[in-house]
């Protein structure tokens, strides 16, 4: 099967209508939005920046990279900011449901890397290739030796798709076969089989494995718009869904009160659930999934459309290194060793991560990146300046559960699975048009404020 | 607090998003504007009846069209906070209208002199 870079974005997709980006347009864009007068506007309250020749290194351009770099230039006045990413494109991968499911275009989630690179942070087109935390240095894949004196791993996550037997990502689209997460192509293509199915209907198998996942509700998502699609096609009646999941009986979402929400409507809508199922094979051409219980049972069914959601781990250069996990539950996937509340590296203290790639409870959202980003850059700044790191993380995630096209749910919570609304008056369990609004319009918005450091 | 940033930077990238047609609405207003102020006569007072009615309309058509430009539907409208959301944007497509359609229609319904 095909590989693909850190948290599985393939570093140029050859997409149409993402190709044809103008680039003359964002020049202008972000000329005017460096402008003194949208500085003035846009700048968060002004706090003086602290003096220091810190050489801090970044280990990827997703959302997490680089917000924490907009921020750190804001606070830190002569340090040296260098991001390591050869990803020339950032993707907007809170819209790859979206995308999947025909609701936006695929420009949409495409835009140059450069663009949102900040001014004055040095990038190295290259994927980090070694992290030698004992040296404080990093190695790049073209064999450069990068020295720092801080680091913040924002590496992303690996897709293990190789765990599924026959599985190939280059087949998505084809034969029925979906998944959402392997990166805008592949959210096109899921589409394009999604759309293709709903118009006669069929089996559909829709699948979720047990461990820590990336946008743990983007499965539930396509679920319920694979039976949204299939409704206002007319040929629900005429189909069958089933949700194959790793996880215990009556389990599919972490936070039990959306859990047991979540399970209420699909029994509503008809969707069948198997606990304890995880996907371990496909065979595109025939058609066939192959799903193993834990005591090693095979069950091969036929579909007509598969949504397959890989296993998900750190990537090598962060599983083999000795700043993965040694112990705990967090050990096998070979995440990151952070503190959950500091993010501060457990045993380098000079080390801290950022997103998808953290060994911690929950959130690989670009919400937690929202919330942690600033905490991260306040921490490391505290490190700098040889004090303790003492701003506390909670955990704090965020989910715009879509239910169908026009409707979803806002759900918030925190590490230990409270729902924590950000404004008293969201119901999270109420389904809504404001939440769907925000899914969207709004969020996308939010997220370029969030990489230029400002929320 | 932080969230009424949020909503500020939320507003700010959207229009930054939008900027050609955003810079077009702002030159025709300031022209408007300044062409109603410079000359004599421009009846303000009548104006602001055109105006409301222009903005009201617009506001209604906004509140009923809203959610089906954005793959919804009124039906989707489950509590009051999406009602109240709804509306608030709607006032604001509203109030946009108004502040065009004051000086144009202030220019057009010139006093006698």
């Amino acid at each position: 099967m095909k590989q693909r870079n850190g948290d599985g974005r393939s570093p140029e997709p050859d997409l149409p209508g993402a190709a044809s980006a103008d680039l003359q347009r964002r020049r202008w864009l972000r000329a005017f939005s460096a402008a003194p007068l949208v500085a003035g506007m846009a700048a968060s309250p002004a706090t003086a920046a602290m003096k220091t020749n810190a050489r801090i290194v970044i280990a990827g351009s997703g959302l997490g990279g680089i917000a924490v770099a907009s921020r750190l230039l804001k606070q830190l006045d002569g340090a040296s900011v260098t991001i390591i990413d050869a990803r020339q494109k950032h993707y907007y991968q809170p819209g790859f449901t979206l995308v999947a499911t025909g609701v936006w275009p695929v420009d949409k989630v495409l835009d140059p890397t450069a663009d949102f690179i900040p001014a004055g942070v040095k990038w190295i087109p290259e994927m980090v290739a070694e992290f030698a935390p004992a040296a404080n240095v990093v190695v790049t894949s073209g064999g450069q030796r990068i020295a720092y004196d801080y680091l913040v791993v924002a590496t992303g996550l690996q897709l293990d798709y190789a765990q599924i037997e026959g599985m190939d990502v280059a087949a998505i689209g084809r034969n029925g076969l979906a998944s959402v997460y392997a990166g805008p192509e592949a959210a096109v293509a899921t589409w394009t089989a999604l759309d293709a199915f709903r118009q006669k209907g069929g089996q559909a198998l829709m699948t979720l494995p047990a461990g820590p996942l990336k946008c743990a509700g983007a499965p539930l998502k396509m679920t319920f718009m694979v039976a949204d699609r299939l409704q206002q096609a007319g040929t629900l009646a005429n189909s069958r869904i089933d949700f194959h999941t790793g996880l215990p009986t009556d389990t599919v979402f972490g936070v039990k009160v959306v859990n047991d929400d979540v399970l209420a409507r699909w029994k509503a809508l008809g969707i069948h659930n198997h606990y304890l199922s995880k996907l371990v094979a496909v065979d595109p051409g025939a058609r066939k999934a192959t799903f193993a219980s834990p005591e090693g049972q095979r069950e091969t069914l036929g579909y007509d459309f598969l949504h397959v959601v890989p296993p998900m781990r750190a990537p090598d250069v962060v599983k083999k290194s000795d700043l993965a996990w040694k112990e705990s539950g967090f050990a096998p996937g070979g995440w990151l060793e952070v503190d959950k509340a500091t993010l501060q590296h457990r045993r380098y203290k000079n080390v801290f991560g950022i997103g998808d790639i953290n060994g911690t409870p929950r959130g690989k959202t670009a919400a937690t990146v929202k919330k942690s980003a600033p905490l991260v850059a306040h921490n490391l700044t505290q490190v700098i300046a040889g004090r303790e790191p003492d701003a506390r993380f909670d955990g704090y995630t965020s989910c715009p559960l879509i239910v169908r096209e026009g409707s979803a749910m806002l759900i918030e919570f925190d590490y230990e699975g409270k729902l924590t609304p950000s404004l008293p008056m969201i119901e999270p369990l109420q389904e809504s048009y404001l939440a769907w609004l925000m899914k969207v319009r709004m969020l996308k918005p939010a997220y370029v404020s969030v990489l230029k450091g400002r929320v | 607090m932080y969230e009424i940033w949020l909503m500020l930077n939320i507003v700010w990238e959207t229009l930054l998003a939008a900027w050609p047609l955003v810079l077009v609405l702002l030159l025709v207003f300031a022209g408007l504007t300044w062409a109603a102020l410079s000359r004599r006569g421009a009846a303000w007072r009548t104006a602001w009846p055109v105006a409301l009615g222009g903005a009201a309309t617009v506001g209604v058509l906004t509140f009923l069209a809203l959610p089906s430009l954005t793959r919804s539907s009124l039906g989707e409208l489950k509590y009051w906070v999406d009602w109240l959301t709804l509306a608030g944007l709607a006032g604001g497509f509203a109030l946009v209208t108004a502040a065009l359609l004051l000086p144009l229609a202030a220019l057009l319904k010139r006093q006698p002199t």
